[in-house]
């Protein structure tokens, strides 16, 4: 019974994961897409709980969908996008249906691909936000020091850019 | 039984589906949800080997690209109110001005 519902919450939460992807792309006002997004992006959080990651399940929640995700829409309804303002996109639909055809035969082809399943038990630790702390701080500190200085940078240019008066 | 396979054609999807909407779309915020879905996907294919190998490594490279992307939403955001500023449009072609004067 619980291996049944365990299955089937991959099958919803991919299913609006996708369902998300799709609305992100389709819809025509940037902020009907920001919405799908957010659902998309849900999703995935559920997905990472599956999959036994509890501290990137609160980080995409918080991370993503919380700060980000806010960040998007607040510049979406800064700028005050109306319908008048979008460019029309007169063969929207053609260019869609057309995309999907060219990068489908990627997805089959990397569908294709088997890994023989070998179902391990991770212990309860696994994933959790003092195993993450601890992988995080002995063996990856010199890429956690690079980020820093990448946000650092990032928030300067950012500071700098939106100054820039001429 | 849900095994890696499921999540990689489900990762390999999501990404196809932001390849789409890059290509096909020409409005900059849909484009730029587009890149963080890619980004997304490429984070649960990452999540579901952390899991089938038993390793945590693909966790912590997983909060590394949610740093990244913190980092890009905000330069590119201001890039986009800046020529918003200056075009009134978020047609993607009106970013050729980021080359700068041709003189």
């Amino acid at each position: 019974m619980l291996e049944l519902i365990y299955n089937n919450l991959f099958y919803i939460f991919g299913f609006f994961a996708i369902c998300g992807g799709v609305g992100l792309v389709s819809s025509k006002h940037p902020i009907n897409s920001a919405f799908s997004f957010i659902v998309s992006l849900f999703a995935l959080a559920g997905l990472y709980a599956i999959l036994s990651a509890k501290m990137l399940f609160a980080m995409q929640i918080i991370v993503y969908a919380g700060a980000i995700m806010v960040l998007i829409i607040f510049v979406i309804m800064f700028l005050n996008v109306k319908d008048k303002d979008l460019l029309q996109e007169p063969h929207k639909k053609k260019l869609l249906f057309s995309a999907s055809v060219v990068v489908s035969p990627i997805v089959l082809f990397v569908s294709s691909i088997y890994i023989s399943d070998n179902p391990k038990n991770v212990s309860d630790d696994f994933g959790s936000i003092k195993e993450i702390g601890k992988e995080l701080f002995l063996d990856w500190v010199l890429p956690f020091e690079l980020i820093s200085i990448l946000l650092l940078v990032s928030m300067i240019g950012a500071v700098v850019i939106a100054k820039s008066k001429d | 039984m849900v095994d890696i396979n499921h999540y990689i054609m489900l990762s390999i999807i999501l990404f196809a589906i932001g390849i789409v909407g890059v290509v096909a779309r020409r409005n900059i915020f849909i484009i730029f949800m587009s890149i963080e879905l890619m980004l997304n996907s490429a984070n649960l294919l990452f999540i579901a080997f952390s899991k089938h190998l038993v390793d945590m490594s693909g966790q912590v490279i997983s909060m590394m690209v949610m740093g990244v992307a913190a980092a890009e939403a905000s330069i590119g955001l201001a890039i986009v109110i800046l020529v918003y500023r200056y075009k009134q449009s978020f047609d993607i072609d009106l970013f050729n001005i980021l080359k700068g004067d041709k003189k």
